[in-house]
């Protein structure tokens, strides 16, 4: 039955021979467990694709709602954290696989000529999938991704001369509200996967033409046995692959992606951190200060990139083997051990602020009394008006039923009192209340 | 020999399907409950206040309108409701859900003719909300409701159109 669906297809489109260009492309060398890393990339950035549509199902970019939507997947929808989880964590995979994929290229000398331009499009990718990393996480508008996008996005406003330009078109404004957050948005489920995707498919097509690089022992005048890519190769392929998705739904099920209280940008509390692939760039910060901080922000990021675009024509011997490129290879090492350095170093980053114990109860709270207008009249730590009482340390005078009763009738607990009754729901005065409790 | 190479072919096609397969079935549950069943659950109902009973007249349709709280996806939201209510002379209370059973046109009271009307396509029922006449399947909907303190309450829920029976939609 399956193959007379094949054949009457097969008759009218040629599905075989279009099958057959993919599945007989010659691997030289023949198949190995080294050429899997850019398959499980081709999958992973399909489920990121998958898992992120799924999420665009709930998910509203405003700050005014994009916390609770979060929420509601994280915490209401059905296989909504587990969604997310892979998402998030797929992120992290994706970064990692990326990093050991161009490792290997690297190793192997498979971007020498005639494969430049193959390479060229994967230095393109890799700065496409930093770009995911940085857009996405200021999406749930929690403390972290707000925080880290402030931090983040100054970083283009230390760029000389034109940094301040610039961080103004990054966040659509001087500050990140309402255009800061739909602009990442787009760029982060419009422009970046249709400009990923095209990349990909190109980066692909073209290794089809210029042909796959096998190992260093092959090179182009001698022809040696090949191997076509089905069955041998796309079998490894599938068992990495098969890999690489239980290890991330085993992340997505045990360890559910954070989500930090809704981000409030008068919180002098928090410490800002990255997520752990951009430690190195952050401990970059922390190593050039002051004047010199754009050596870190923006010279020596530069300089990476350029000397990765010109690696395949400043390396122009078409010698492969590893164990006689030793410059190369020393150079490799340097890197990969200097960002392992950097990482573990921005890890281990002291925290300044001892950290907030703040409750989601207490956050709502603040944001209450800041909408309703309450320091018209009343004051917090020197903030706010001068003709009702202060309350900078309501928490230790006054207990949970004192305030309740009191914002819902003054009188009733101070006679005399000109404040007036507080218009709120049972829900929301008990976050006023737990706010003012937290006073202290 | 060339017997063993077909075997090790063929495992290895079938695990290379057998993958594909896995993986997509393994994602395929919680895609689809993640994008189908908040679609298809119900929302609670529960008790809004539609004011005093007292300011109610005997036998004489009122219509109410009076703010329901509704879960809207990840928000809480007051959404404004109009329902029609009888008081009856033992003081207790009739709630109508607001649209004609027929396609949803918000039907009104006539007190000349003492007939709830229809002003789409001329349905028309009696004040126990039977139907006297025109297209509507099935006499109005009648809301769960109570008396306490003085205070009418009731259960707003929107019920399916144009069918014979009453179902919630």
């Amino acid at each position: 039955m399956f193959n007379r669906i094949l054949d009457w297809i097969d008759e009218r489109i040629f599905i075989r021979k279009l099958w057959n260009a993919f599945a007989d492309r010659p691997i030289p060398g023949g198949a190995s467990w080294f050429y899997v890393l850019g398959a499980s990339l081709a999958f992973l950035f399909l489920l990121q694709m998958a898992s992120g549509i799924f999420l665009s199902l709930y998910y509203a970019p405003t700050p005014d709602h994009a916390y609770a939507s979060v929420k509601f997947i994280e915490t209401e929808a059905p296989f909504g954290s587990f969604i997310r989880g892979m998402h998030h964590w797929g992120a992290s995979f994706m970064m990692v696989l990326v990093a050991l994929h161009m490792l290997r290229v690297f190793v192997f000398g498979a971007y020498i000529k005639p494969r430049e331009i193959v390479w060229l499009l994967g230095v393109g990718l890799i700065t496409l999938v930093g770009g995911f990393a940085f857009t996405g996480y200021l999406l749930p508008w929690d403390q972290k991704a707000y925080w880290a996008t402030v931090v983040g996005t100054n970083v283009a406003g230390t760029v000389p001369v034109v940094g301040g330009l610039l961080l103004r078109i990054v966040r659509g404004g001087s500050e990140l509200g309402n255009l800061a957050l739909s602009r990442f948005f787009s760029i982060h489920t419009y422009i970046l996967p249709w400009s990923l995707a095209l990349l990909a498919g190109l980066h692909i097509f073209l290794l089809e033409r210029a042909g796959a690089g096998g190992t260093w022992k092959t090179s182009e005048k001698t022809s040696e046995r090949s191997e076509p890519l089905f069955p041998n190769q796309l079998f490894r392929d599938s068992i990495f692959v098969l890999i690489v998705f239980i290890a991330l739904a085993g992340f997505a099920l045990l360890s559910p992606a954070p989500l930090e209280p809704q981000a409030d940008p008068t919180d002098s509390t928090y410490n800002p951190r990255p997520e752990w692939y951009f430690y190195f760039v952050f401990q970059l910060l922390r190593i050039f200060e002051g004047k010199f901080e754009v050596v870190g922000t923006v010279i020596l990021p530069n300089i990476a990139i350029i000397l990765l675009v010109l690696l395949p024509f400043l390396d122009r011997s078409p010698e492969r083997s590893p164990g006689k490129r030793t410059l190369m290879m020393s150079l490799a090492g340097l890197t990969v051990v200097s960002v392992s350095v950097l990482t573990i170093m921005g890890a281990k980053a002291p925290i300044v602020n001892a950290p907030a114990v703040t409750s989601q109860s207490v956050l709502a709270g603040r944001i209450l009394y800041d909408k309703n207008g309450c320091g018209a009249c009343h004051s917090i730590q020197g903030r706010g008006g001068k003709i009702a009482p202060e309350l900078t340390h309501v928490g230790s005078k006054r207990d949970a039923d004192w305030l309740l009763r009191h914002f819902k009738d003054p009188q009733s607990v101070s006679p005399g009192s000109i404040m007036p009754k507080v218009a709120l729901q049972d829900n929301e005065l008990k976050e006023l209340t737990d706010y003012m409790l937290s006073l202290k | 020999m060339e017997a063993q190479e077909v075997t090790r072919r063929n495992f290895m096609v079938r695990t290379i399907i057998g993958i594909g397969i896995f993986i997509s079935a393994v994602l395929a549950v919680p895609f689809t409950g993640f994008g189908v069943l908040p679609a298809l659950k119900k929302k609670d109902k529960q008790w809004s206040d539609a004011g005093t009973l007292n300011d109610l007249p005997i036998d004489a349709p009122q219509e109410r309108r009076f703010f329901q709280i509704v879960k809207n996806g990840w928000q809480e939201e007051k959404q404004e409701r109009s329902i029609w209510i009888v008081k009856k002379q033992d003081n207790t209370v009739v709630a109508f859900a607001p649209n004609c059973p027929h396609l949803g046109c918000g039907y009104r009271w006539s007190a000349v003719d003492q007939k709830f009307k229809c002003p789409c396509h001329g349905s028309v029922f009696d004040i126990s909300g039977k139907v006297l006449g025109g297209p509507s399947p099935r006499s109005l909907d009648t809301l769960e409701s109570k008396v306490d303190n003085g205070r009418v309450l009731v259960k707003y829920e929107v019920f399916q159109l144009g069918i014979g029976g009453k179902v919630a939609a």
